[in-house]
Order: structure tokens, then C-alpha cells, then sequence
């Protein structure tokens, strides 16, 4: 590398996705990195990058595009983006958003974490690469942090999850929440982030909530970046909690990046996507890419499971996605479960996301109450 | 025994192998129908409205062969990749788990997958999964099969190379004959146009309208990505600076740019189905490079709507602007010769005098 380059101050930027932003952060500011975050995915980054995007790509690229640019206005010089092993147009992402910067005249490097390569070995050569750091010392104590923050998020956020539908005074769950997240966020060590994940469970205690109260329950899948970016879905989880409905999203952060970090002999449990290959398998016998296989093996898991109902979100024309819309009315069917599948694109409307709601959940009520009926009547007989 | 092929998406890449395939095997191949506005519309009913044009028209072939032709078994291959880390578009992969869940009817589902990213999934294993169900099971036969098949595509590919229209080359594979075109019956055309799209759209003229015999009628000749040999489609990578990502990735990307340096063709014309993934990306690369080099380009996107009349007026500008583009750089370089023999003359007289 020549000399200029290195001694030229790095400073790094990546896509938002959700609150991916605080554990990453931590991992790279542990290794010493200086880093400039574009602001939370909103309409303006959509509106940037939709402009510069190809038209009939999928919603991420253009959200990501757009925090490029963002980051790039801001000062970053160094790029990161993250290629999942999914094999859908998300490979494509960095080679095509690297050209239309370079286009568009703006001076950086981009650092592509691709793991399809070995993946942790792949992830430390790259993030000192990008940090400039040398040690492995750093490194690693920068991934621990990193996922203990992963970890410590999905705590906080799986009991918001709980106690939203259930909360008297709505709103509460959420404020305390979000306190919770700046907690973790400022958190300097591992201890520190466990520290704040305490500390919120008391704040969550003191919530007032009505146990008794008939909660439906669902489950949430769909494609990773809808499912993780509140912005894109709109906040559909808010939205169900506030129609009195319990969120079980079936991809978490933490799970995520256990299963995509963590080598297969390592783990111990079976990971999620183990057991969507195993239930979808009456419907979808291979893996087609993207979330595919997990969309349609969550549902026919949530029929298992007897819950209530299923959503299914995906951004408009995601490939893989296709497919398991095709299939999933299939599955509702044979499986005797209620299946929405909502797509989302840069001019989704929340109101009518909202009104699709209110019916499905009324659909899922009556079907319960129908149920339950049915049982008093075969048991009085 | 018959096995029933429908005519879309993977036909018109391995079709001719297939049927060596099978015929040897002594299985009937049998094809559905072509393409109409029915085959369109039956498709289109059983799948959600996101599903791209080629899937749905594939749906449609299902349907025929089950309802009109009254064939239970039917052939749907999934080919997942077709080297380490070069998959298809997921549409192409889960082709026929989206059959057996979409279409409500009775038959015996063929569904052999090829997947050269795993080990255990290579061409002879492809192979025995198509006809097992069938209850050969014999591998030494299906080597030998394989090699009839193997015969069958490359009299095809050679045909293909030499300029022939792909349906005419599947047409005399059938019937098992083989015969080159021959260069000495060319004729002259005002206009040479490179015709870029995937085989399942090119040659099912309900999607493309019959562009090869509009172009003829407009005095263009029109240039195939079925007309080029790999090789040829590999050196279109480096022009547009990129690598093979997609499975079918060499009839866009590749063909594009071979055709792109090529001094030979006046302009290009790609032919997409609205909503299609892979393609989204490959146009924008292929648009962008078409500026660089300074190569008229006509993107085309179709879809289950698309009326024949603004096809006809996009094609017909199209082949206007090239003409007229031609004419004005030969005079251009007419009128510089010209121009310097002129000036030659002039000086020389000069001399002279």
C-alpha cells in the first residue's frame, strides 16, 4: 500500500439497518476506528438514493445507496458493506453502488466483508483493514463486544416485544426501550452493556401490565432488512402491539450473527435456519436463496406452534421473496394458519398498511374465538 | 412412456439434450403447445402478480401439458448452479417446488436438481434423479443416455454458431437432422443490430414479438447471443468490467460486451421481462458502458400488457437513428478523404506550377 494512502486518517461509514448501528460501532471503535454514521434511514435517504438506483432494484440497495451518500457528504473516506451469504441480487450490491459513487465523483474505498469465504477469519482481516489495526488482541475484543452489545439489544428488545400489547398506558414499554438502547449504546465494556440490560429489565418491571388480558400472538417473518429496519416496516411491530397483538419476530440480531459468525461445529443449538430447512420441507425442498426457505418454514413452524396467525414482509420484487408469496397461501391453507404477506416499497402508504392490519387481526380474533367455541361445544358433548 | 416438457425458461437452453436424453432412453419427449394469449392468462392465474413474465408463461406450459395434453408426468428440472458459487435466479432454483405448490392437479413431478456448489449434486446425479421416478435405474445406461443427450446439444450449439435461428435448430433436432448455415447466401443489410436477451425470452414470440422478422423487414440484420461460442461471451466480461455472477449471466452481460467493441454492429437492443431481478442489474451495467463507448442502445421491457403497436414504433425509430447515425459517419470520413485528396491535388498542382 503506498504510504500516502496510509496516512491518510480512515474514517469509516456503513449502511443502517435498524439498530445493527450499535454493535458495529462498538466492535469498530474497540479497534480504534474513527467512524461517521449517515442519520437513521428516513425518506430523504430513500428519496437520494432511489434517484441514483436502477429502477426495478429492491428497496435495501436504494436505502443503502442512499447512506452512502449521506456518509460520503459527511466526511467518511472508507466504506464498509456486508455481503450475507444469501444469494440473491444483495451480492450485486457492492460492485454496482461502488461504480455510481466513483460516477458521481466521490473519492473512497470500499471494504466488503463477503462472507461466503470463511467467515471469522474473513471478518477480522477485514476489519483490521479497515481500523488499521494490528493486533489480534483488539480484534477479538472488539467482536466480543460487539456481540455481547448484540446480545444485550435483543434482550431489552424481546420484553418490549412482551410488554407491549399488554401495557395499560401505551407508549411506556417503547420509552423505556429506547433509554435502554442509549444505555447500551454508551456502554464502553462487556460488563457495562450487561449493566444496562439490568438496569432496563428494572425500569420494564415497573411498568404497570394486564396479565390476564387476551393477547393474540403472531409471528413475524419475512425478509432480514424489512424485518430489522423500522423505517422500511414501517413499525409494524408498534403498530400490532398497539391492536393488542404480540410480535414474535423470528429473526433477531443476535441470532443472526451467531449463526452467520459462529462455525458450524461450535454451536450447539440448532440454528434457525436448520430448523426452517427441516419444517419447510413439505413445501419448498430446496434453499432458493434470500429468506425464502425461512419465510415459508416459519409458517408452517407457527402452525405447529398454534399461534395465532402469520405475517410475512418482504420489499416489493425481492426474488426470492416471490416465491414464498406464491407458496405461502398453500401453506395457510393445508396448515389451517392466517397468512398476510405485506410488501413494502419506497411509496407504501401507512395508512392503508394500518387498515390491512386492523382486518387481519380481526380475522385472526374471530377465528380464535371460533375456535375456542368449538372446543366448549365438543366439550359439553 | 411419455414425459411431459414445458416450453419455457430451460427449454430453450438444454431442450436438445433432453431429448437425445430421453429418446435414447426410450421416453417420449412431449412439448406443450406454443406460447398464446391463453397459455399467458392460465399462467398468470396462479401466481401472484410479482412473478415475472417467463415464470408465469411457464406456468401456463404446465397447465397445457396436464389439461390439453393429458400428461401425468411431467419434467421440471432445477438448476441451482451451474459452477462453485454461480447460482440462478431463485425463480430458476425453486421452479419446481413453486409448481407443485401452485398448480392444483394430479401428476408425477420430475424435479432432478443440479447443483455444482455441492458435491453430491453434479450432472450424473442431475441425471439418475430424472429418471428414477421412471424406474431406470441403471447407471451405465444413463451414462451412455447422457452421451446421446451430450451429442444432441452440441449439433445444436454448432447450429446456433453458425446464425441459425434457435427454434429452427430445435426444430431439426427433433427431427434429427443437422445442417449448417452456410455463409454464401448473405445478404446485404442496411443495419447491423445485436440482439440482447435470455433465450426464454428471445424465442418465444409471444414475448418478442417476433423482433427477428421485424428486424428483417426494417433491413436490419439482428445478431443473437445464441450466435456467439462461450469464449466469445467470456471476453465480453472485460469490457464491461465485471464477472460472472449469475448463472445465465453469458447471454446479457457477456454477449453485450462482445458485441459492444464489435465494429460490426450499429447498435443494440435488449429485451427484458418487467420485474426480472438479475436483469435490473446487468441492463444498468450494460446501459452505463453503452454511454462509455458510445454505442446506441434500446432498452425494451415487456410484460403481459405490452401492445405489438408501440413495440413496432420503438423498433422502427431505433433502426432509423442507427441508419442515419451510419450514413452521416460515412459521409463524414467520405468528405475528410475527400477532402485531404483534395488538398493533396491542390499542393501537388502547386509544385507543379
Amino acid at each position: 500500500m503506498p504510504k500516502s494512502e496510509s496516512e491518510k486518517e480512515r474514517i469509516i461509514s456503513f449502511p443502517q439497518m435498524g439498530s445493527l448501528y450499535i454493535p458495529v460501532c462498538a466492535a469498530l471503535e474497540a479497534m480504534g476506528a474513527k467512524i461517521t454514521l449517515p442519520p437513521p434511514n428516513n425518506k430523504k435517504t430513500l428519496s437520494i438514493g432511489a434517484r441514483y438506483s436502477p429502477e426495478s432494484i429492491c428497496l435495501p440497495y436504494k436505502l443503502n445507496l442512499g447512506n452512502y451518500i449521506q456518509a460520503l457528504e459527511q466526511g467518511a473516506n472508507t466504506i464498509i458493506m456486508f455481503q450475507a451469504p444469501g444469494t440473491c441480487r444483495l451480492g450485486n450490491y457492492a460492485k454496482i453502488a461502488e461504480l455510481k459513487l466513483k460516477e458521481l465523483g466521490y473519492d473512497f474505498e470500499m471494504i466488503v466483508f463477503d462472507l461466503y469465504k470463511g467467515k471469522f477469519k474473513e471478518i477480522i482481516k477485514k476489519f483490521n483493514r479497515a481500523t488499521g489495526n494490528k493486533s489480534v488482541a483488539k480484534a477479538l475484543k472488539g467482536i466480543k463486544i460487539g456481540l455481547a452489545k448484540f446480545n444485550a439489544l435483543d434482550k431489552i428488545e424481546r420484553e418490549l416485544l412482551y410488554l407491549r400489547p399488554r401495557e395499560i398506558i401505551s407508549g411506556e414499554a417503547q420509552k423505556t426501550y429506547i433509554k435502554g438502547r442509549m444505555l447500551i449504546q454508551q456502554a464502553k465494556t462487556v460488563e457495562e452493556a450487561s449493566q444496562a440490560v439490568n438496569q432496563t429489565m428494572l425500569e420494564y418491571k415497573k411498568i404497570i401490565i394486564d396479565k390476564s388480558k387476551d393477547v393474540l400472538k403472531i409471528f413475524l417473518t419475512g425478509e432480514f432488512f424489512v424485518l430489522l429496519d423500522t423505517f422500511v416496516n414501517m413499525d409494524i411491530e408498534k403498530e400490532l402491539g398497539i391492536l393488542g397483538v404480540e410480535v414474535d419476530r423470528q429473526i433477531m440480531l443476535s441470532e443472526w450473527a451467531s449463526q452467520t459468525l459462529i462455525p458450524k461445529w461450535l454451536r450447539k443449538k440448532e440454528t434457525h435456519k436448520e430448523r426452517c430447512v427441516k419444517t419447510a420441507k413439505k413445501y419448498l425442498t430446496r434453499i432458493v436463496g434470500g429468506e425464502c426457505v425461512e419465510s415459508v418454514g416459519d409458517a408452517v413452524y407457527a402452525a405447529e406452534k398454534k399461534v395465532d396467525g402469520v405475517i410475512h414482509v418482504a420489499p416489493f420484487n425481492c426474488i426470492p421473496e416471490i416465491i414464498s408469496q406464491c407458496i405461502l397461501p398453500q401453506v395457510s391453507k393445508k396448515e389451517h394458519i392466517p397468512v398476510i404477506s405485506l410488501l413494502m416499497d419506497e411509496h407504501t402508504g401507512k395508512a392503508g398498511l394500518i387498515t390491512r392490519l386492523e382486518a387481519f387481526v380481526d380475522l385472526m380474533r374471530r377465528n380464535k374465538q371460533q375456535q375456542t367455541a368449538n372446543l366448549a361445544l365438543s366439550g359439553s358433548v | 412412456m411419455k414425459i411431459g416438457i414445458p416450453r419455457g425458461m430451460n427449454y430453450y437452453n438444454y431442450y436438445p439434450f433432453w431429448h437425445g436424453f430421453f429418446t435414447w432412453l426410450g421416453i417420449e419427449p412431449v412439448l406443450s403447445a406454443k406460447t398464446t394469449k391463453k397459455t399467458i392468462s392460465d399462467g398468470s392465474r396462479i401466481v401472484v402478480p410479482e412473478t415475472c413474465l417467463p415464470v408465469k408463461i411457464y406456468m401456463g406450459h404446465v397447465l397445457d401439458l396436464i389439461d390439453n395434453k393429458k400428461i401425468d408426468v411431467l419434467y421440471i428440472p432445477s438448476h441451482q448452479s451451474i459452477a462453485p458459487k454461480i447460482y440462478n435466479c431463485s425463480k430458476i432454483r425453486g421452479l419446481p417446488d413453486l409448481v407443485r405448490n401452485v398448480v392444483k392437479r394430479n401428476f408425477l413431478l420430475i424435479e432432478p436438481t443440479l447443483d455444482k456448489s455441492e458435491k453430491n449434486q453434479g450432472l450424473y446425479q442431475y441425471l439418475y434423479d430424472s429418471v428414477a421416478p421412471l424406474g431406470i435405474t441403471d447407471k451405465k445406461l444413463i451414462k451412455k443416455a447422457s452421451k446421446a443427450g451430450w451429442e444432441c446439444q452440441n449439433k445444436f450449439n454448432a447450429m446456433l454458431r453458425s446464425g441459425m435461428n434457435l427454434n429452427d435448430a430445435i426444430d431439426k433436432i427433433i427431427k434429427g437432422d443437422f445442417s449448417v448455415e452456410t455463409q454464401e447466401e448473405k445478404k446485404k443489410y442496411s443495419v447491423n443490430v445485436a440482439v440482447i436477451s435470455h433465450g426464454y425470452n428471445l424465442y418465444d414470440n409471444r414475448v418478442s414479438m417476433g423482433i427477428f422478422d421485424k428486424l428483417e423487414k426494417l433491413d436490419a440484420k439482428a445478431y443473437a447471443p445464441e450466435n456467439l461460442s462461450v469464449e466469445q461471451m467470456e471476453k465480453g466480461y472485460s469490457v464491461l468490467d465485471t464477472t460472472l455472477y449469475w448463472a445465465n449471466e453469458n447471454e446479457m452481460t457477456g454477449a453485450a460486451g462482445y458485441y459492444m467493441v464489435d465494429n460490426n454492429i450499429d447498435g443494440i437492443i435488449t429485451l427484458t421481462s418487467f420485474g426480472c431481478g438479475p436483469d435490473s442489474i446487468m441492463i444498468e451495467r450494460i446501459t452505463r458502458f453503452a454511454r462509455r463507448y458510445n454505442k446506441p442502445l434500446l432498452n425494451l421491457t415487456v410484460d403481459e400488457h405490452t401492445g405489438e403497436a408501440g413495440f413496432i414504433t420503438r423498433l422502427e425509430a431505433f433502426t432509423d437513428m442507427l441508419l442515419r447515425r451510419k450514413r452521416e459517419t460515412i459521409i463524414k470520413s467520405l468528405s475528410k478523404q475527400f477532402g485531404e485528396q483534395k488538398e493533396q491535388k491542390l499542393s501537388q498542382n502547386q509544385t507543379v506550377s
